[in-house]
């Protein structure tokens, strides 16, 4: 023991100092092009990557409830059904990614609880808002353990999970994280309905919908269409969040309904 | 609100220990009738049929409403035939805006006849309410694809209707629903073969029996018609032998901290199954308001 002890307290000194150095240089360099783009690359592409385990592949965003009563039956219908969940996505929810990434100070924990209370008020169905609450939580606690280096988004969990009345809704959430992490707020918005399509076509294939590779290919296609609808619903203020797809989501409130069932919304 | 004079102010406050209409003011092209006679006199409810000349909204114009349900009071607004919304000229909306108050221990019931838009039509609708902790409001929002009899169906431009109802100054319940042609898929290719798309919101502890009740049977009407695809997940192969969908698909969640409140979110094939389901799910109000909602007329 003796011997060896020095040596592992000396190199986590090492690490320690060069930790330091890397944090006090990334808020300083972060708007400079270069070599820091391409580490926030990394950053970016590990939020959509599917390994994160935030727990979005437990949802079919309606998916089964709408299978379960005949709304869905085949590929086609599924495509109309992806298109829909986007579209409300889009106009329900990308406003609340917009302004949690746009927000005037992004650490300000007041201004974000007050945007998780009103998406609890604005989302009625019981099975949407707890799906929400569930990957917004689980998200939140992965990116503070995943991006050490961003002190802000273990700083404003713990702050807010000192509040009352705190739901860690999922759009808010990702907003928060994707502004701290340095997306733009388009960037944010377009990857959240990345995300958004990416969780319902896993849901497809664990449905047995569709295939694995056709449902690629079928997120390959509807690109421009979700495409279409963030150039149509980006940068909107909360007070414009609208639901668009009354059938589906009277549809989806019935999931807990449902005798036998793979997902938890 | 858009307006700043209302079109129409309605006032109930406790007169003598009864709910009692004090202030009642409506203009062109808005109506107010009060009639004396709903329900037993032993039933302490003011009812008001609002009307508009003609039956509808015309492109333009703009139908306000203030309602003030003072403490311990009962009021239930509603209509005698379902709203029009006439085509639009250019991009001109038809609006109607309401803003309520109800006080403590009061109930307001919110119950009218479907809005029907026809075709090109252009409807804004906004609702707020203003409630306490034991408010009681029952409110139904709902619309129909437009003249489906006779082939016009989801054939209307844009419709919005917003619901907000707030507790002191913290948002309770925050719906809208915006519905227009411009997405990849029309309005009628979303809604399949309904025609109806209702919501019924039951807040406050009054109607708490109610609300459970509700939400049971929802659930076991919904509940016999959900089956996942024929066993092993292969899906119905032919066209014909796919199974029919619910003819009327209905959901109910609580809303509110303390679940004080819920909302059923309802899709239906026909305008009569939808008064159907809200005859049935409401018909416990007539103890509160004398008489029951939708009845068969």
């Amino acid at each position: 023991m003796e011997p060896g002890s020095p040596a592992p307290k000396k190199s986590r000194l090492v690490h320690s100092a060069d930790c330091e150095m890397e944090e006090a240089q990334a808020p300083s360099s972060s708007n400079a092009a270069g070599g820091v783009n391409q580490s926030l690359h990394w950053t970016q592409w590990q939020i959509l990557d599917s390994i994160l385990p935030t727990g979005g592949f437990a949802h079919s965003y309606g998916l089964e409830a709408a299978m379960q009563s005949r709304v869905v039956n085949d590929q086609e219908d599924l495509r109309s059904f992806v298109v829909q969940v986007l579209d409300s996505a889009g106009s329900l929810l990308l406003p609340f990614v917009h302004c949690a990434c746009a927000g005037k100070s992004p650490g300000d924990a007041a201004a974000w609880a007050k945007l998780d209370r009103l998406l609890d008020a604005t989302l009625t169905n019981e099975v949407a808002r707890k799906a929400s609450a569930a990957q917004g939580s689980a998200l939140l606690r992965v990116a503070a353990s995943v991006f050490a280096e961003v002190p802000a988004l273990q700083e404003l969990r713990r702050t807010l999970l000192g509040s009352k009345s705190v739901s860690f809704h999922h759009a808010p959430v990702f907003g928060l994280v994707c502004g701290l992490v340095g997306f733009d707020g388009e960037a944010a918005q377009r990857a959240y309905m990345f995300v958004t399509m990416r969780d319902v076509l896993s849901a497809a294939t664990r449905l047995n919908l569709i295939g694995p590779l056709a449902a690629s290919v079928l997120q390959h296609q509807l690109a421009p269409d979700a495409e279409r609808m963030v150039r149509k619903w980006r940068d909107r203020d909360v007070s414009e969040a609208s639901q668009t797809a009354p059938l589906l989501d009277a549809v989806q409130g019935c999931h807990a309904y449902m005798f036998s069932r793979l997902f938890c919304s | 609100m858009a307006t700043p004079t209302p079109m129409g102010a309605v006032r109930v406050e406790r007169v003598r220990g009864r709910s009692a209409l004090t202030r009642c003011f409506a203009r062109y092209p808005l109506k107010l009738i009060a009639p004396s006679r709903v329900g037993p006199s032993s039933c302490d409810a003011v009812w008001l049929y609002a009307l508009t000349y003609g039956g509808g909204i015309v492109s333009g114009d703009t139908v306000s409403c203030t309602v003030s349900v003072g403490d311990g009071c009962t009021a239930a607004i509603t209509t005698q035939a379902s709203t029009k919304v006439y085509k639009a000229v250019g991009s001109k909306c038809s609006e109607q805006l309401l803003e309520a108050r109800v006080g403590e221990d009061a109930l307001l019931a919110v119950i009218p006849d479907p809005v029907t838009c026809f075709s090109t039509a252009r409807y804004h609708q906004k609702q707020v309410f203003h409630v306490s902790v034991n408010s009681n409001l029952v409110l139904v929002d709902w619309f129909t694809s437009g003249r489906y009899e006779s082939g016009e169906r989801w054939d209307f431009s844009f419709y919005k209707s917003v619901n907000h109802i707030f507790l002191g100054d913290q948002p309770l319940f925050i719906d809208s629903t915006l519905l227009e042609q411009s997405s990849s898929y029309s309005i009628a290719e979303r809604m399949r073969e309904y025609n109806v798309v209702a919501m019924v919101v039951l807040l406050g502890p009054k109607l708490r029996d109610i609300q459970d009740k509700m939400q049971d049977e929802v659930r076991k009407l919904m509940s016999g018609q959900l089956r996942p695809p024929t066993a092993g997940g292969s899906l119905y192969t032919t066209r014909s032998q796919r199974p029919r969908r619910p003819p009327l698909v209905a959901s109910c969640s609580p809303f509110g901290r303390t679940g004080t409140g819920m909302v059923a979110r309802v899709a239906a094939v026909s305008t009569e199954l939808a008064y159907i389901f809200l005859r049935h799910h409401l018909a416990a109000l007539e103890p509160f308001l004398g008489a029951p909602p939708y009845a068969a007329s």
